[in-house]
């Protein structure tokens, strides 16, 4: 299994993975001295996760976000903390779905657009009437 | 029962609980499932255990077995769902870290709810009371109600009018309520509402002349005592203001043991929790197997001292275990995993265990004595390095092994995906 994200979440048995990386760049051919001071892994949970309480992990299923870099099967990390802004990445509630769009509140009114020209906007009369589920603040894109 | 002005400043505590817990945390990952009769089903899809209020509405009542629900879902529209202890255990440990950022005095009471220690003057309580139920809210999507009073009776009952009642907008404070709209509260509610009073103790209230509340509150506590126990006066001297019942340190429920004590003195390092947590985890496996059950999802958790000027923390954590289980070297294990999370040098005060997903011993085969052997061959270590290379549910002894097989005793087959536990069962998000 992959990294294991679920907030404090831990399957019993299985081990966190960390990856094992040098904290510094360094020039081919010159050891660093900072070596001497590396002590630990690099922690994937620290680093992506602000708040652990209100970060969930979800799977992208479709194309229409293909203009941002987010592509079917990817996961993004969502914050439902967050307040979303004028271009946020959100996930809508639409229909009873959780549903991935990009945020435009601009003063002729609030749109949801999809990043690929295949998707219609939608508008949306006021952001009041919006279920905004939460905010990806990134995607773990399958290169 | 009238409060003097002096005690809006002492400590108040606020029992914080989800609305209809097990339902809330369907809908927070399933929005289809809101406005709709939600229940979700006890272990093997016996009978309903939490109905949404669509669902009370049709009349249906906990414990109804879902074989005769089932028949009639269709024309309802009820949608039912078998129990998901590991996203329940998962939504409810943040729930608690939250909470534990709102009060240094924090006491789970269950796997949804808490009381908190609290200060403040009316407005205060009351704004904090809202703080609380928005950022629960906010954070993880389920909704709470908090009750507030001078005892942790009066907050659960003041928790019911917060639910039962839209104009106290799911956040109810005992002093701001006036005393005749208490009154009138109290004289319409039952005894057997009250925390701690359950049928038997209601008829032979009856027969006394106590019926509702009201009554309750204005029996003499010693005539109490005599005819009933020193609880039933305990009750009946929260109901007036008294705080008397301590810190909880043990319970076993319907569908959950809690296990969790205060230290005498506080414990500031990793390795001194680690023993706590081996203890516990003994004296946990020891409850159950005294009860005749295993438990399948364990949740660990600590907090620092609440009295004492220093940084607060309250790490809590939510193990999957790798079968039903009530061997303390399991346990003990899973709570382990609490102590990632635990930093050197801050002084907690306090940890526990919750045991939830429990199930009665007999359908379980008995896998541990083989385990051992196992063991002892270094097959463990060769099994968890296959586990690490082709993943979990790969390989495993017997029913224990198999990915499918691990819940073969349990009938669950509405049960939602594990949404927030397991890397292959994540929410899915539509991009269309």
């Amino acid at each position: 299994m992959g990294v294991v994200i679920g907030p404090r979440v831990i399957d019993a048995g299985a081990s966190l993975l960390s990856v094992l990386i040098a904290p510094v760049a360094v020039a081919a051919g010159f050891p660093s001295p900072a070596q001497d001071y590396f002590d630990g892994r690099i922690d994937l949970n620290a680093h992506l996760i602000k708040d652990i309480t209100s970060t969930f992990v979800v799977r992208v299923t479709g194309d229409s976000m293909e203009g941002a870099g987010i592509s079917d099967g990817d996961e993004l990390i969502v914050n439902r903390a967050l307040e979303p802004k004028d271009g946020s990445v959100v996930i809508a509630v639409l229909d009873g779905e959780l549903t991935i769009k990009r945020l435009r509140i601009t003063p002729s009114g609030v749109v949801l657009q999809a990043e690929n020209p295949k998707y219609p906007d939608i508008r949306v009369p006021a952001l009041s009437e919006l279920t905004v589920w939460g905010v990806a603040t990134r995607c773990l894109h399958h290169v | 029962m009238p409060k003097p002005a002096v005690m809006r400043q002492m400590p108040q505590i606020a029992h914080v609980d989800v609305n209809c817990f097990y339902a809330s945390a369907e809908r927070a990952f399933d929005p289809s499932l809101e406005g709709r009769p939600l229940i979700v089903l006890s272990n093997n899809d016996g009978c309903a255990v939490t109905r949404s209020p669509e669902a009370k509405a049709l009349g249906i009542k906990t414990g109804d077995p879902w074989f005769k629900l089932a028949p009639r879902a269709k024309e309802w529209g009820l949608v039912a769902k078998s129990s998901n202890y590991e996203l329940y255990g998962d939504i409810s440990a943040r729930v608690m870290e939250l909470l534990g950022r709102h009060s240094a005095w924090l006491e789970v009471y269950s796997i949804d709810e808490a009381f908190l220690g609290v200060k403040g003057d009316a407005e205060q309580l009351l704004d904090l009371g809202r703080r609380i139920k928005e950022t629960v809210r906010r954070h993880v999507g389920v909704p709470v109600c908090v009750g507030i009073a001078p005892t942790k009776t009066l907050a659960k009952l003041c928790n019911k009018w917060a639910k039962n009642n839209p104009a106290f907008g799911g956040v109810c404070h005992w002093d701001s309520v006036s005393a005749a709209v208490r009154e009138s509260l109290l004289a319409r509610l039952s005894v057997e509402e009250i925390w701690g009073i359950a049928g038997r103790l209601t008829r032979r209230l009856n027969v006394l002349g106590i019926f509702t509340v009201l009554d309750l509150v204005n029996a003499d506590p010693v005539v109490i005592r005599d005819k009933f126990s020193v609880v039933m006066m305990r009750t009946v001297l929260e109901l007036r203001g008294t705080p008397c019942i301590p810190m909880e340190e043990e319970r076993i429920g319907r569908d959950q043991l809690i296990f969790s004590r205060s230290f005498s003195t506080p414990v500031a390092t990793v390795e001194g929790l680690r023993q706590v947590l081996s203890i516990y985890g003994q004296q946990a496996s020891a409850r159950l197997s005294k009860h005749g059950l295993q438990a399948k999802v364990l949740t660990a958790f600590a907090a620092t001292s609440p009295f004492r000027h220093h940084e607060q923390a309250y790490p809590s954590v939510c193990v999957s275990l790798p079968m039903p289980t009530a061997d303390p070297l399991l346990l003990t294990k899973a709570a382990h995993a609490l102590l990632p999370q635990v930093r050197d040098g801050l002084q907690y005060a306090k940890a526990g265990l919750m045991l939830t997903d429990l199930r009665p011993t007999a359908n379980q085969p008995p896998l541990e004595p083989f385990e051992n052997r196992h063991e002892e061959r270094g097959i463990g270590p060769l099994l968890e390095d296959v586990s690490r290379r082709f993943g979990r549910g790969s390989i495993g002894l017997g029913h224990a092994g198999i990915r499918t097989g691990l819940d073969w005793t349990m009938k669950r087959g509405m049960q939602s995906p594990r949404y927030t536990t397991h890397w292959d069962e994540l929410p899915l998000v539509k991009a269309a």
